[in-house]
């Protein structure tokens, strides 16, 4: 049987599975609770427990503590209710945003092509429409197992049938070594789950953005500037990919085009092991070297974590707020079979 | 001196206990008072401490027995009655002139369009110099300010306000007597004396002022407050608790503000984590509280009957300090306490003290220290701790750094 979970101070209930995640049965319900990896990692999405049973599920321990616990806190995309319940997101709820429901669709493959060194393109023409904000991500379902990889939309939200991701070659992992760069294929079944996911650009914004991205993390900033661009939604847009030679970057001549189009965009691709004619270095420095003051400004980061803290240390010398800066990590899959989630 | 007419055997390493040594640190003194004797007599105070979080509740929550009372050097400062030293109706009429403006939810309502244009002020003061020392730049104009504004003082200066809490508190923390209980420096009330005649003639005709027309200033309300219709409070009902305001209320929120920045900087890692995600701040406050009570010694009780608190007998008319900021570091209570952990578990701390003399302000001196460091830290995100400058704690009845150098890029 079902539960009703309610959420103290919104008055909103969802109806809960015994077998399902509180926050798939929020978001399911067209209710937004804050969150971001869906895998127990980020913590983002811990709620209080007014009242009610429940179990936490696969909650880590290192992000869920005992203390949490015994405060009588969950992780939202892990614990099962086991009777009706009233919980309450630690973090607040933005309500100036409209969100899009948690839902199942399928689709086929139209294109999978290799765009830079160990990276492809997978577009997928869905059977029906799964509306999203520009740097969510979706979820794929390995075919033939039983595990999903989280991957961010590159397309703009405008396109609702057909979703674009980029994909990063894992070594031995199961979604890409043993599945996208193996067996799959024009024309294969693929079944996804989505939007989630906090990042993005959720609202029009005065003040310009600096994006930077590495490697396939310049996904979601694809989808992000194209919707920015025609919504004009950022007044001025610094966009830096960084790879480590020529071969890791991809999408360049995209990018180009639309800077021509667009005197407000700006392109800034960055090598950190080659030389070439363009920019060479990390791509945070190549920031830093740019910018003598980010006062005033906001950032979008996505990529490895290391390059996304080095970035956000970068931005805070040349003192941009850590509240406009919003970051997307690549995560590691804790309770998967083999390591790689969260990319591009 | 009230009470303490017994004078009890003390031992020779109690006896040796000066004054300017707990000010400069009184840690070491104080973790040995909490494990040998927790409520012990202190000569060159002429009155006895209370160390452990234990006995400074026992004390503090029993407000029948043991009552408000000033510090000898408080009471030479402010005079009476102040808030801190009266009780039963007095002290609740005095509470219900204050308190109202210092409730939660009020404080709600106004602490925001207070406090956040003032702290943005001082930080663009500062912002394009790329250092500063911030207790002086800072934490205590942010701290002064918004409580001036709140009270009606307005057209009084942050540094005249900053000069009169640093004068007021000379005289406070000017406890020593000597063998006879007699002061030992008295000349170290002038400072005090001065402030306090100059704080009647600025505030004098302020106060004519609101007497004929009121409006929505603290001191307005103390005015007029719950009395009959066409009177208002003798202004020797108001001075003394006013005082006591111009020294700890605008005094200490500085000190926690500074002190919970200089807490970060000993953790770099929870420095990150607070300058990346604002909402952290509280704790990071709730933290430094416990680890540098900004009141570390400050507020005293006297029993009205013959009592026992930690083992000490304690004759009716004791007077008793409570050491908050020794009771913040019983090790009953918190592992290693002489760190700065703000990831330690929550056990509430006592430095806003208990019972119904419990700090009237405590919301309020929070939310000024939180939004203060909000605007600081998103502003200058790239804050670093000037190392050229040693960071000197002072202090033992109020304690915190006395400067706190930073550096930025501009």
């Amino acid at each position: 049987m079902a539960f009703d979970v309610k959420l103290k101070s919104l008055g909103k209930t969802a109806r809960a599975e015994p077998d399902q995640p509180l926050l798939d049965a929020f978001l399911r319900d067209g209710v937004w609770l804050p969150h971001n990896c869906t895998q127990g990692t980020c913590g983002s999405c811990k709620c209080r427990v007014e009242s009610g049973e429940f179990d936490h599920g696969n909650a880590p321990l290192s992000t869920l503590t005992e203390e949490e616990r015994a405060q009588g806190l969950l992780l939202g995309c892990q614990a099962r209710a086991k009777s009706d319940m009233v919980i309450e997101p630690i973090t607040a709820v933005e309500d100036d945003v409209v969100h899009h429901p948690l839902r199942d669709v399928a689709g086929r493959i139209a294109v999978l092509e290799d765009i830079a060194r160990d990276t492809r393109r997978l577009v997928i023409e869905l059977d029906d429409d799964m509306t999203f904000l520009a740097g969510q991500y979706a979820e794929i379902k390995v075919p033939g197992t039983s595990a999903w990889r989280q991957y961010s939309m590159a397309n703009p939200p405008s396109e609702t049938r057909r979703l674009e991701f980029h994909l990063k070659r894992t070594e031995g992992g199961i979604a890409t070594d043993q599945w996208l760069f193996r067996r799959a294929a024009v024309g294969d079944r693929v079944e996804l789950k989505g939007p989630l996911g906090n990042f993005g650009l959720f609202r029009p914004q005065d003040d310009p953005a600096i994006l930077i991205a590495g490697g396939t993390g310049l996904a979601p900033m694809k989808s992000i500037v194209q919707h920015a661009l025609a919504e004009g939604l950022i007044p001025e847009i610094w966009l830096y990919h960084g790879g480590r030679g020529a071969a890791d970057l991809y999408d360049g001549e995209f990018f180009e085009a639309l800077a021509d189009r667009h005197p407000n965009f700006h392109y800034r691709p960055c090598l950190s092991e080659d030389t070439w004619d363009g920019r060479c270095g990390m791509v945070t420095d190549c920031v830093l070297e740019d910018f003598k003051s980010c006062k005033g400004m906001s950032a979008y980061l996505c990529g490895p974590p290391a390059m996304v803290q080095a970035a956000g240390k970068a931005l805070k010398r040349r003192r941009m707020p850590p509240r406009r800066t919003f970051k997307e990590e690549f995560t590691t899959a804790e309770h998967a079979d083999a390591p790689l989630a969260k990319a591009g | 001196m009230d009470g303490n007419t017994q004078i009890p055997n003390v031992p020779d390493w109690i006896a040796e206990i000066t004054v300017p040594e707990l000010e400069r640190d009184p840690y070491p003194i104080y973790e040995r008072l909490r494990k040998e004797a927790p409520v012990a007599f202190i000569p060159a105070l002429g009155l006895h401490v209370a160390s452990t979080k234990e006995a400074c509740r026992e004390i503090a929550s029993d407000g029948d027995n043991w009552h408000g009372f000033i510090s000898p050097a408080g009471g030479r400062t402010f005079g009476h009655p102040n808030v801190l030293n009266v009780n039963g109706a007095e002290h609740k009429e005095l509470r219900c002139m204050v308190d109202p403006a210092l409730q939660p939810a009020e404080v709600d309502r106004y602490v925001e369009d207070l406090v956040r244009p003032i702290a943005r002020r001082y930080v663009e003061a500062i912002e394009d110099k790329g250092a500063a020392d911030l207790v002086e730049t800072f934490c205590e104009p942010v701290s002064v300010r918004s409580l001036g504004d709140l009270l009606g003082l307005q057209s009084v200066s942050s540094d005249k306000l900053r000069e009169w809490f640093h004068k007021l508190s000379v005289s406070f923390t000017n406890a020593a007597v000597d063998d006879k209980g007699e002061w030992a420096n008295p000349e170290g009330f002038t400072p005090g004396d001065e402030a306090r005649a100059e704080i009647r003639e600025v505030v004098d005709p302020l106060l004519d002022h609101w007497e004929k027309h009121p409006d929505d200033s603290a001191l307005s309300h103390w005015l007029h407050d719950g009395m009959p219709e066409g009177k208002t409070r003798d202004r020797e009902r108001i001075y003394p608790t006013l005082f006591v305001f111009l020294l700890g209320a605008m005094q200490e929120p500085g000190h926690a503000m500074a002190s919970t920045i200089a807490g970060l900087w000993t953790r770099p890692d929870q420095y990150d984590r607070v300058i990346d995600d604002p909402a952290l701040i509280r704790r990071a406050i709730g933290e430094s509280l416990r680890w540098t009570s900004p009141i570390w010694s400050a507020v005293a009780r006297q029993n009205q009957r013959d009592t026992t608190v930690a083992g000490t007998f304690l004759p009716a008319g004791s007077v008793v300090m409570l050491s908050y900021g020794s009771a913040n570091h019983d090790v009953n209570d918190y592992n290693a306490p002489s760190d700065f952990d703000m990831d330690r578990p929550p056990v509430p701390h006592i430095a806003f003290g208990a019972g119904p003399h419990a700090c009237a302000g405590t919301y309020f001196a929070s939310e000024v220290c939180r939004i203060g460091l909000e605007e600081l830290f998103e502003v200058i995100p790239n804050l670093e701790r000037d190392l050229s400058h040693e960071i000197d704690f002072w202090g033992w009845g109020f304690r915190g750094p006395k400067e706190l150098h930073a550096t930025w890029e501009v």
